[in-house]
């Protein structure tokens, strides 16, 4: 799998994300970026149900009074409450990783904003086919939980906006406690730079596809953390954990390269073996590209199935 | 290890300027902020490690550079390398070069090999070593003092000439002996270049090296030397129609194994030849041969030379002949006995060197022109001549002139004179009865009993003396002899630059049988020349004599100089010493300052005559006489002593490598981290 999607895709819809970046507002980019691919592209399978009549279920003390059927307790004399299909419409989750090491940028856009940038765009498509859109932020445990709603589309944004890569990650614990949120099937979608191991990584995630989850990963990297595009000897300080390292650019950056190939390699083969859809997302590519070999992928896979 | 200037060793606080600049360049050291280091801690260490290390390596090498080039700075030296190099005999030589340069060095190309030979030695000489050019004869002398300038050594031996001095080894070697004795050096040897005559070297020298000291020798004899010399001459001097005529005997001898025949040796009289003959000389013995007399006159400069051989110092010889001179004596007797003066005159006109021109007179018929152009009076027994009054002979002592008081009975003395006699006369003394008197003491220290110092010399005490005049001693006279009673027999008193002495006997057969006894000729002879102040004329000097002009040339008065044979003039002032050291074989020549004319007072000077005796020592055995060793394998066990630090320090100049290595470390230094700033530039 290439690490970096090269060559270029003509036309100017193609906006570079670092130009995206100057405009603040995220509801309006994600609108600009996912206005190019819906149409025809992404018709989203599971949340195409229509409202349809599903089936009755006997009256249970707590259920909304509002959803019995008083035609049928008129039939029948007893209570029923009815359930509709679009009652079981998806939820979309974003999960996304604002741990430290999130926050680093080569460039104009860190990972962080980057990240942001597609969580948006995804929950801006997920919200157009009214499906629940909901933001859960993590480091090293939970820090923003916003559930799942067809109302907390601007929640969402709001909690992108805030977002601050501030403390040291960990996958394992955070996730673990997300999954007991998660009563239904949705679609999750995780976004994060991975620095784990593959195997705790994919320990970490297992949870998460219980009750038959859709599970999709981004794997965020800046275009330094791929390249290792260094010059000068320099101490390396490791932005969570503040350990530093002196390194030479010029011995350890084959080294590097190959270890980083290898983790990606890893990552791709173990969450392919799980049914996960994995995707590198580069930095550097401009956003919309990223979205637009996601999805094109995506629909050759739906198509598939 | 010790070190000559330790306080520069304070600049080995330079060494913390490195430091601190790779402190501080660590300090400022760029931090990247990277997500994790997760992959690049899996990278092996090494690398991290190899790029510490480079920069320890860097920082190694500065503050090594700095530490080497301080330390050479404080120049370094090992102690314990300095005595092993000494005790390996490869330490520093102080080297004394000895040259002869005596006459017998101008034989054929001796002198030119003897340079050379000194020449090998300075050239053999490396930076440490020093050498002393020693140039000797009779008399040794620095020429150059220690010095490591072979250039200047060089020169000095090739300014130096032949001399005219005799050899003689003990002075030079002592001298060498004194200078490496001085020396510091750990090797002190004594280089003796010559021809090694026989008789330059007494088996009673006590010239001796100490231990460590090496005598080398180096010697130019010839094997089969031939020489002709003339060691001396002789004159015979006769009368000839009233002129004195002088015959030159010449002794020629041969020191070569072979006879030497058909000579030509040649008498020159003031630079013209006067004859020549031929002379045929067996080996290794002498001849002599007579030319013809001559008159000469004052001063005449005399040359004999004898064929031609490689060493022509030695052929010539030079000599100085005058008219001999009498000594005019006046002898006054009373003239009332016949035979008074019988004796005295008798001894005196035996007299050759000199000869004596005596007048007799009687006292009744002196003149006052008795004392004229007279050296010595005798008053032999006789009353004071009233016409030479007491004035007149004072006058006379004071000139110098000499009187002689026989004593008898009837000698009277003037009062007016009376501070000139030894003492009063007093009554005579009758030893007839009983034992006579005999002279029981004499002042051999005086000039006149100086010849009979010698056991049997002459024997005083076999002469009877039955009657004697008393004399009270003056305190001012000194007694030159005593009767066995203690009596005074003779006593001198002088005045101004005359004696006066008074024998207190007669001097015939009246009171004394002294006259008839051997010693009576020899002392009368004695009296006389004493008296007249006579100093016998030297017809020729050898070199290294010193002479004193202020007596050999008293009668030049005021300035004078002197002009060598070399034709150097030197000025003598009135009242300087006047002494000259003769060095040179002809002659020289004393005149008074300012006079150009007239025939100057000559001095004619040989060299040595054993310096023609070219027997050659075997310079073995004056190397074991001096250094007390058959050979010199003993050098090496020699202990060495360790030498001066600025010495072992300037031997090992350690600072030159520890520069030298500072220097290129630095200049590594400098290469390997423009190199390293390049690849972390580039990368």
């Amino acid at each position: 799998m290439p690490l970096t999607q090269s060559g270029s895709v003509p036309g100017a819809r193609f906006v570079d994300p670092s130009i995206l970046a100057r405009i603040g507002n995220l509801d309006l980019l994600a609108r600009t970026v996912v206005d190019g691919f819906i149409n025809g592209l992404h018709r989203a399978p599971y949340f195409g149900a229509s409202i349809d009549f599903a089936e009755h279920r006997g009256y249970v003390a707590g259920d909304d009074i509002r959803r019995v059927d008083w035609r049928l307790f008129a039939r029948t004399d007893r209570f029923y409450v009815k359930q509709y299909e679009a009652d079981t419409n998806t939820n979309f989750c974003v999960l996304l990783d604002v741990s430290k090491s999130m926050g680093f940028k080569s460039r104009e856009v860190s990972k962080l904003e980057y990240a942001s940038y597609l969580a948006a765009c995804l929950a801006y498509l997920a919200h157009r086919q009214r499906d629940r859109v909901g933001i859960i932020t993590f480091d090293s445990e939970v820090v923003t939980h916003v559930p799942p709603s067809a109302k907390h589309f601007n929640i969402l944004l709001h909690t992108l906006d805030r977002a601050k890569a501030a403390r040291p990650g960990q996958l394992a614990d955070p996730v673990k406690k997300l999954a007991e949120h998660f009563h239904r099937r949705s679609v999750l979608v995780l976004i994060s730079d991975f620095y784990e191991d593959p195997d705790v990584v994919l320990e970490a995630i297992k949870p998460l596809k219980f009750l038959d989850n859709e599970l999709i990963v981004f794997h965020i990297l800046d275009p330094a953390e791929v390249d290792f595009s260094y010059d000068d000897a320099s101490s390396f300080e490791d932005l969570e954990s503040g350990e530093q390292l002196p390194v030479v650019p010029e011995s350890f950056g084959d080294e590097y390269r190959k270890l980083i190939a290898g983790h990606v390699n890893t990552l791709s083969t173990k969450f392919s073996e799980h049914r996960i859809d994995y995707t590198l997302v580069n930095t550097k590519e401009p956003l919309d590209r990223a979205l637009f070999g996601y999805l094109s992928a995506r629909e050759k896979l739906m198509r598939v199935r | 290890m010790s070190f000559l200037t330790p306080l520069f060793l304070a600049g080995l606080a330079a060494i913390s300027i490195p430091i601190l600049i790779h402190l501080i360049q660590r300090e400022r050291k760029r931090v990247v902020q990277f997500p994790s280091l997760m992959f690049l801690q899996r990278i092996p260490y090494h690398s991290v490690r190899r790029r510490r290390i480079r920069h320890w390596l860097l920082l190694a090498m500065r503050v090594t550079a700095i530490a080497l080039i301080v330390f050479a700075f404080a120049r370094p030296f090992f102690q314990q390398g300095a005595l092993a190099a000494a005790a390996a005999g490869g330490g520093a030589r102080e080297v004394v070069i000895l040259l002869d340069r005596s006459a017998s060095m101008g034989y054929g190309d001796h002198w030119d090999r003897a340079r050379d030979a000194a020449r090998r030695v300075v050239g053999g000489l490396s930076a440490d070593d020093r050498a002393t050019l020693v140039l000797f004869g009779r008399n040794a002398e620095e020429n150059m003092r220690a010095t490591s300038d072979r250039a200047r050594l060089l020169a000095a031996i090739s300014a130096a000439s032949v001399g005219s001095d005799a050899t003689r080894f003990g002075p030079a070697l002592k001298l060498a002996e004194s200078i490496l004795s001085r020396s510091t050096l750990q090797r002190r040897e004594a280089v003796l270049i010559s021809d090694f005559q026989k008789i330059g070297w007494g088996s009673a020298e006590d010239a001796r090296l100490s231990e460590g000291m090496t005598l080398t020798t180096e010697s130019v004899a010839s094997p089969d030397a031939t020489n002709l010399s003339v060691p001396s001459v002789t004159f015979a001097r006769s009368a000839f129609a009233s002129q004195e005529r002088i015959a030159v005997t010449a002794g020629v001898t041969n020191r070569a194994d072979q006879p030497a025949r058909d000579v030509p040796v040649t008498l020159a009289i003031d630079g013209r030849e006067i004859e020549t003959k031929r002379l045929t000389i067996a080996p290794r013995s002498s001849a002599s041969v007579t030319f013809a007399p001559f008159t000469a006159e004052a001063n005449a400069r005399g040359t004999v030379r004898a064929g031609v051989d490689p060493l022509p110092a030695d052929n010539a010889f030079n000599f100085v002949v005058a008219p001999s001179a009498p000594i005019s004596v006046a002898i006054v007797e009373n003239g009332d006995r016949t035979g008074a003066s019988f004796f005295l005159t008798r001894a005196l006109a035996i007299g050759t060197t000199p000869a004596f021109a005596v007048d007799v007179v009687s006292v009744g018929r002196a003149t006052p022109a008795v004392l004229d152009k007279r050296a010595v009076l005798i008053l032999n027994d006789t009353q004071f001549p009233s016409v030479a009054g007491g004035a007149a002979l004072k006058g006379f002592v004071e000139r110098g002139g000499g009187v002689l008081v026989v004593a008898g009975e009837r000698s009277s003395w003037p009062t007016d004179a009376a501070d000139l006699l030894p003492g009063k006369l007093g009554a005579p003394v009758d030893r007839l009865s009983g034992r006579s008197a005999t002279l029981g003491y004499l002042d051999y220290s005086h000039p006149i009993f100086e010849i009979f110092k010698a056991p049997r010399s002459g024997d005083f005490s076999s002469a009877h003396i039955f009657g004697y005049r008393a004399i009270e001693a003056d305190p001012m006279s000194r007694v030159l002899a005593r009767y066995d009673d203690g009596a005074v027999a003779m006593a001198e008193r002088r005045a101004g630059a005359g004696r006066v002495i008074v024998w207190t006997s007669t001097l015939d057969d009246s009171w004394t049988d002294f006259a008839t006894k051997p010693v009576f000729l020899p002392l009368v002879h004695q009296l006389v020349r004493y008296l007249a102040r006579y100093e016998p004329t030297t017809a020729w000097m050898t070199v290294g004599q010193v002479v004193d002009l202020a007596s050999t040339a008293a009668q030049i008065r005021g300035d004078r100089f002197v002009v060598t044979p070399a034709g150097q003039r030197t000025t003598q002032r009135v009242g300087s010493s006047g002494l000259v050291e003769l060095d040179e074989q002809g002659f020289y020549e004393v005149r008074p300052a300012g006079a150009t004319t007239g025939r100057p007072q000559t001095l004619a000077v040989n060299i040595d005559p054993s310096e023609a005796d070219l027997t050659p020592l075997d310079p073995s055995e004056l190397v074991a006489a001096v250094t007390g060793r058959a050979t010199q394998a003993a050098e090496a066990a020699v202990a060495p002593t360790p030498l001066s630090p600025a010495d072992a320090e300037r031997r090992q100049a350690l600072w030159w490598y520890l520069l030298l290595a500072g220097l290129a470390l630095l200049a590594a230094e400098t290469v390997i981290s423009n190199r390293l700033s390049q690849k972390e530039k580039f990368l």
